[in-house]
């Protein structure tokens, strides 16, 4: 016990908790500084200072005119229904062209592999894909952001080395049992892999939710934005056009510094709500999966 | 042959709106990259016009300067950055294990999940003039308050420092594997030999983790034509623009806002092509070293 105080107050170890303290204080102070003037009152945002974590004058004003404003509450809904929805194709797509492709003796599966490595290094323009997106008249449309990057082929392979791995003799009862590929997948191998699954399910959800640069070229109408596209109008442009079209609001009484820091919060707060599950499933996934995400 | 394909119809039909998406997403649209060969036409078929929009390129002097900007920004990105989730990593695994290195593990992993449109707003705010943290640190030690975001030269280390701030901590966790992957008798037997710490980070773990920062640092110069649009659409403005205009925000600008459609593209096919190239030679050069690939 003596031994172990003696080490923890070593000075090489106290400079470097010291360290890596203000290492995490640097990631936290921002976000906690933008959470406190979310929530403070309008008048006093402007005398806070950037290290201040706590609100001045608790005040839920910001947020009530955020979820009262027509295009935000739409936005969010897009944004919802594109991660969700998408998400779900995602996984279908994902996992039955993994499950096809670690079948035994299936024919094809090597030109398939080429085919599917060469999507993956070679991507398309974004005039390109505009373009397709037009002539598919899925423009301003959100079913174009749902089928944009159905399939991540870096997923793909993630989940065929998963696959791999479970064993044939699991299948053979089944099979005896006249069970087809559909239910095999649904009823074996979707059980036996829901940590490689839910990992594949995470990465999606969560590039589908901070994906904004597509949204904000294939969704032009205001009724059809998502959040992030709407955030980085009001807060990278400083467009305020949205939030100042309501006509009940006194203007002088609210501060855009303070809606800014609550649009930003709400769009934060899906990740820290699943931050543990995110954590979890993206870790295990890196580990296996090698370097890139 | 044929039975075997009829015995696994099922199995193509799962594949099917799977590749169909490649086709029409993918193929399709690298497919119409040709026209950066053709003068687009809005009316009519387009015109073939062979090299041309090539030549106009590799004759406008911004060109340069946007693929130096590219090059200057990536390498920031992958070689600058590179000691610092290292580093991370070993202060991480020097930290005792418990509650204290645990909040540390998590906190800095969170930026890595957040969209640049969020970090941009977190930083604005955080670097704002009048109400920012770093302003009021550097009045404080006797500084002058100012904008770096406008400043043209700062605004590459706004850039490096954002972009250290969401991955060193994300990043790091490949090298954090490999430090706990050493067998624990290898500690014990420096240990014994009298090894402190330095001895044992410059014995034992450097050089376990020689493996994942060789192919670390090979894949990632495979990118080196991508350097992060997404993250300078949201740090770019009139003021910096020159600095930070690369490769995709260039063909994003004068192809889709202002309608160069042809002369964009034969931009955006050029990189694809280096781009391409360099993914192929850095995957195979690294599965020859590393036996990992990109894929």
């Amino acid at each position: 016990m003596k031994k172990k105080m003696r080490q923890f107050f070593r000075p090489s170890n106290i400079i470097l908790s010291l360290i890596m303290l203000l290492i995490a204080l640097t990631m936290l102070v921002p976000i906690l500084n933008l959470l406190a003037k979310s929530l403070s009152d309008p008048q006093a945002v402007s005398g806070m200072k950037g290290y201040q974590i706590w609100p001045s004058g608790l005040n839920l004003i910001n947020y009530e005119i955020i979820f009262n404003n027509q295009v935000v509450w739409t936005a969010l809904k897009n944004s919802v229904f594109i991660t969700v929805v998408g998400t779900g194709v995602n996984i279908l797509m994902t996992t039955s062209l993994a499950y096809a492709l670690t079948r035994p003796n299936l024919v094809g599966k090597k030109a398939i592999m080429i085919f599917l490595i060469i999507m993956m290094i070679f991507e398309p323009g974004i005039i390109q894909e505009y373009f397709v997106v037009k002539d598919l008249h899925l423009l301003d449309s959100l079913w174009s952001m749902v089928l944009y990057r159905s399939v991540s082929v870096y997923n793909v392979i993630l989940l065929m080395r998963f696959f791999q791995e479970t064993p044939e003799v699991l299948l053979e009862a089944a099979k005896i049992d006249g069970a087809g590929h559909m239910r095999i997948l649904f009823s074996i191998f979707l059980p036996l892999n829901k940590v490689p699954i839910m990992t594949v399910g995470m990465f999606y959800a969560v590039y589908r939710w901070n994906e904004f640069f597509h949204s904000s070229i294939f969704l032009s109408s205001r009724s059809n934005t998502v959040l992030q596209v709407f955030l980085r109008q009001f807060v990278v442009e400083g467009d305020t056009t949205a939030l100042s079209a309501l006509g009940s609001i006194d203007l002088s009484a609210i501060s855009m510094s303070a809606l800014r820091a609550a649009t930003i919060i709400v769009t934060i707060v899906p990740i820290l709500v699943l931050y543990p599950f995110i954590l979890k499933y993206y870790t295990s996934g890196v580990l296996t999966g090698g370097v890139k995400e | 042959m044929l039975k075997r394909i009829k015995k696994d119809r099922v199995l193509y039909l799962m594949m099917l709106p799977a590749l169909l998406y490649f086709v029409i997403f993918h193929v399709w649209p690298i497919i119409e990259m040709r026209l950066a060969f053709y003068d687009y036409r809005i009316v009519g078929d387009n015109i073939f016009v062979g090299w041309k929009h090539f030549k106009t390129l590799f004759s406008t002097p911004a060109f340069y300067k946007i693929i130096k900007n590219t090059l200057v920004i990536s390498f920031m990105k992958i070689v600058l950055f590179f000691p610092f989730p290292v580093a991370f990593a070993l202060a991480l695994n020097e930290l005792r294990s418990g509650p204290f290195r645990k909040v540390v593990q998590v906190t800095s992993y969170l930026p890595h999940f957040l969209s640049w449109v969020v970090i941009a707003g977190v930083w604005y705010e955080f670097l704002s003039p009048s109400s920012g943290l770093v302003m009021d640190l550097v009045e404080l030690f006797g500084g002058e308050r100012k904008n770096l975001l406008t400043d043209k030269n700062s605004i590459l280390w706004v850039l490096f420092a954002s972009s250290t701030w969401r991955s060193m901590g994300w990043d790091s966790i490949i090298y954090l594997s490999a430090i706990l992957g050493i067998n624990a008798s290898l500690y014990e037997a420096a240990r014994i030999d009298g090894a402190g710490r330095w001895a044992t980070i410059r014995y034992i773990i450097l050089p376990a983790l020689a493996g994942p920062m060789i192919t670390v640092l090979i894949l990632n110069v495979g990118f080196v034509m991508s350097a992060g649009y997404d993250q300078i659409l949201n740090f770019s403005n009139d003021a910096v623009l020159s600095r930070v205009d690369i490769l995709d925000t260039y063909v994003y600008r004068i192809g889709l806002l202002q309608g160069q459609y042809s002369f964009a593209t034969a931009a955006n096919l050029f990189k694809g092509v280096i781009g391409t190239i360099m993914i192929l030679l850095t995957h195979f050069t690294s599965k020859k070293l590393t036996g990992k690939g990109a894929w």
